[in-house]
């Protein structure tokens, strides 16, 4: 999705993350997605540069959606559709 | 579900660190993982040394660089790693025997509660071969 399409979503859960390190965002992804219904969107506010990598990996290997990433000034947010 | 072995040989700050995030990384993609605390693993979940184990293995020369940079990075308490990723994944850690032996108890009431079960070097071999990934530290 683009950027302007990834604003004018609306997240169904936002997990604040920041100021941990990896792999504390990760690991608050992977409780709260459960959290969120299926088709539903979670995103994900984190400041540890190495989740941007991360997520996508593991939204792919967990059957999830991955959706962008906005970067905002000292963190990112990292947008995920549960689908399963 | 695939099945990563975790062998911790040493009693080292920096490798239980590394040890609990590559946990970590794995309890996040639902993997099953199997903790073997082999000789310094053993010596550092025993009770009473587990819950301030904070000596470094292998780079003694930036021992205050890495406990500050852990304060600094906000990250956790080596063993807080593998208390969350028994609370969230399919975990088990077993203490080697002869491990425990050696540091003066193989009763798993010496050891801190997240210890499953004490096994022998068999166990270890048979998960190792069994698993889609094993890392030793």
């Amino acid at each position: 999705m683009t950027e302007e399409e990834l604003k004018e979503l609306h997240a169904d859960k936002v997990v604040d993350a920041r100021g941990t390190s990896c792999p504390g965002p990760l690991l608050a992804a992977k409780r709260s997605i459960t959290e969120v219904s299926i088709g539903g969107i979670m995103e994900l506010l984190s400041s540890d540069t190495g989740t941007k990598r991360d997520i996508p990996r593991w939204a792919e290997k967990m059957g999830h959606g991955f959706l962008g990433v906005i970067d905002e000034a000292g963190y990112s947010r990292i947008f995920v559709k549960r689908t399963k | 579900m695939s099945k990563m072995v975790l062998a911790l040989v040493s009693s080292g700050m920096e490798k239980l660190t590394a040890g609990g995030i590559m946990l970590s990384g794995a309890v996040a993609q639902d993997m099953e993982v199997k903790i073997f605390l082999l000789l310094g693993g053993a010596y550092a979940f025993r009770k009473g040394t587990a819950e301030n184990m904070k000596e470094v293995g292998d780079f003694q020369q930036a021992k205050d660089q890495f406990l500050a940079g852990l304060q600094k990075a906000n990250v956790p308490y080596w063993l807080d790693f593998y208390k969350k990723a028994k609370g969230m994944g399919k975990v088990t850690i077993y203490l080697c025997g002869t491990a425990g032996k050696i540091w003066g108890s193989d009763k798993l009431e010496d050891y801190v509660d997240i210890v499953d079960t004490v096994c022998g070097i068999g166990e270890y071999i048979s998960s190792a071969e069994e698993a889609d990934l094993s890392i030793t530290l």
